[in-house]
């Protein structure tokens, strides 16, 4: 079947449904003239009584079951008519009895089978309304969608995936892995493409999504395909979805450019207060209590702007895929060790306890800086949602082929349902906001981010009220450490 | 004799700034004409980010001296010129710039 031409879902109802209207004609058509040949067949042959009352008495079924209980009456009566004719013609002497029987049974045939005609026919109508409707509300998505086979023929597919395969240039017969497959070509990754084809065919039962780009336009799509199984869970086929996602990844791309525009726009006034900033320490002592106050605000604030630049840029960086990492081999009990102490004087002003716990932990293959990032942003994490009298402790560990970090305080934890959102840019705790506890929101994305370029894990563990365990595990390093 | 630096920066309260970090570290300022071949100097600082810092090289014609960059564009950007032997990223403070510095002149 073809993604485009008249064979929709629409049209071959349209098209059923004239044929279901042809067909019945004939067959009453048929059955009034298999009840005339019948009679013919008596008066000719001379067997009335032989074929008798009953011969009839499928053309008043056909005929009620086709045209209603009118029609059904009107062909009992004209068969009773036929078959009393035919019998006297031969000779028959017909009681009122016989032919009151008769009249009973055939009446009782043309009714039962209007009945059963009618319950048909609205049946019929009630399927034809509800594919209606559900071929209005495949084809009034935005995505392309098509069914196919086991062997990759299409089933069905609605108006949005004609219009996509029109644009897209797909071939317009074949399975839908060979017509996606003719236009790799066209894309700007033709080999990826391929491959990711050949995965779907070579792994049926899995689901699979996928974006690409076509050369010259720029449009992108995503598609999307998952198994069908039958009742016992065998491969049936497949459904597909297809969108175009172009309008989202220009606005990806403008956020990006936004992001970084403004973090970089930033930089030039940044540099102008911490610099000039600086250039005042030389004067601070001319300047009273309050005045050295007003300068340690400002100094606050313009590092803490400082961070949310450095994060903003790090985040689109991370988000555009470009984080690059220096690797080398790192000792995770030194970076840890590290982190600790240059927390340990906020901690201290805190009064929250800072402990550390080392265990020989295999060293790992990391860059050094972005590992100190992480540590020392979950170890800041867990002093600022800490109150006076908790404490948290820094445990590195070796467990297997890997090292793992935990960083546990006793803070406020976060409330379960909103732990999911954690790792989301922006993304704010409420036990956090309701405390007025400064933060960005793009720490934890940073630090996954991080982590997982790593090749690392990082899992949670939190009850509000009670607090919070963040644990890393990296893979260790494979090079003997020396 | 002090070793002479040339600045390049579009922003004028950095460009300010900049001027006074490079005096109080004990250097001598200098400051380029606006067109023609700019005076002999031992060292500039500039934003690579901005055309004007690429029309000042161009100008030194094959004798351009080292160069350091400060820049609010990170280093992968790519703008850094084949003369720059340093490259800080704004906002810095003035001991990496003095260190910058101290590392061109030896001193």
């Amino acid at each position: 079947m073809p993604f485009a031409g008249p064979t929709t879902m629409r049209r071959v109802l349209a098209v059923k449904h004239h044929l279901v209207r042809s067909q019945r004609r004939l067959v009453l058509i048929a059955a009034i003239l298999g009840l005339l040949v019948t009679f013919a067949v008596m008066m000719l042959t001379d067997t009335a009584k032989e074929i008798g009352a009953i011969g009839l008495a499928p053309w008043i079924g056909l005929i009620g079951y086709e045209v209603g209980t009118a029609g059904g009456v009107a062909a009992a009566a004209a068969a009773l008519g036929l078959w009393i004719v035919a019998a006297e013609a031969q000779g028959g002497s017909l009681s009122p009895l016989t032919i009151g029987i008769r009249i009973a049974a055939f009446l009782l045939f043309a009714v039962g089978s209007s009945i059963v005609g009618r319950r048909m026919r609205e049946s019929e109508r009630a399927h034809r309304t509800q594919a209606a409707l559900q071929s209005a509300l495949i084809d009034s998505t935005l995505d392309g969608i098509c069914l196919t086979d086991a062997d990759g023929n299409i089933l069905i597919s609605n108006a949005p995936l004609r219009r996509l395969s029109i644009e897209l240039g797909l071939p317009a017969e074949g399975t839908v892995p060979d017509r996606l497959l003719a236009v790799a070509g066209r894309t700007t990754e033709p080999e990826r493409y391929r491959t990711r084809m050949k995965e779907i065919a070579a792994k049926p039962m899995e689901s699979s999504a996928d974006e690409f780009e076509l050369v010259g336009s720029g449009r992108v799509f995503r598609g999307y395909t998952a198994p069908i199984t039958d009742a016992d869970g065998r491969f049936d086929g497949r459904i597909w979805t297809l969108r175009e996602v172009t309008a989202d990844r220009e606005l990806d791309r403008l956020r990006d450019a936004f992001v970084a525009a403004v973090s970089h726009e930033l930089r030039t006034p940044l540099t102008s207060i911490s610099g000039f900033l600086e250039m005042l320490r030389d004067e601070e002592q001319s300047l009273g209590d309050a005045g050295r106050m007003y300068l340690d605000v400002i100094r606050r604030s313009t590092d803490r702007l400082q961070r949310l630049v450095e994060d903003l840029l790090l985040v689109a960086q991370i988000e555009a895929h470009r984080l690059e990492l220096v690797l080398g081999t790192v000792d995770l009990d030194q970076i840890a060790a590290a982190a600790v102490e240059a927390a340990r004087p906020t901690a201290t002003e805190k009064e929250v306890d800072l402990l550390l716990e080392l265990d020989g932990a295999p060293a790992v293959r990391a860059d050094a800086g972005r590992l100190a990032q992480v540590v020392d942003n979950l170890i800041s994490n867990a002093v600022k949602f800490t109150e006076a009298g908790g404490s948290v402790t820094v445990s590195v560990v070796g467990n297997g082929p890997f090292a793992r970090l935990a960083v546990t305080d006793t803070g406020v934890g976060i409330p379960i349902d909103e732990q999911g959102q954690l790792f989301s840019s922006f993304f704010r705790a409420s036990t956090a906001t309701r405390q007025a506890i400064p933060g960005t929101g793009l720490g934890l994305v940073i630090v996954r981010a991080i982590v997982e370029q790593h090749g690392g894990t990082i899992d949670l563990e939190s009850r509000e009220g009670k607090g919070t365990k963040v644990i890393v595990t990296l893979p260790a390093d494979e090079a003997p450490t020396a | 004799m002090k070793p002479r630096v040339l600045i390049s920066e579009p922003n004028a309260e950095v460009r300010r700034l900049l001027e006074l970090t490079v005096e109080r570290l004990g250097y001598e300022l200098v400051k380029a004409p606006p067109a023609g071949p700019p005076p002999a100097v031992d060292a500039v600082l500039l934003e690579p980010g901005s055309p004007e810092s690429h029309t000042l090289l161009h100008r030194f014609g094959g004798e351009v001296p080292p160069v350091v960059c400060l820049s609010v564009y990170p280093r992968e950007a790519g703008l850094a010129p084949p003369e720059s032997v340093a490259y800080l990223v704004k906002p810095s403070s003035t001991a990496a710039l003095g260190d910058a510095l101290r590392n061109v002149f030896g001193r």
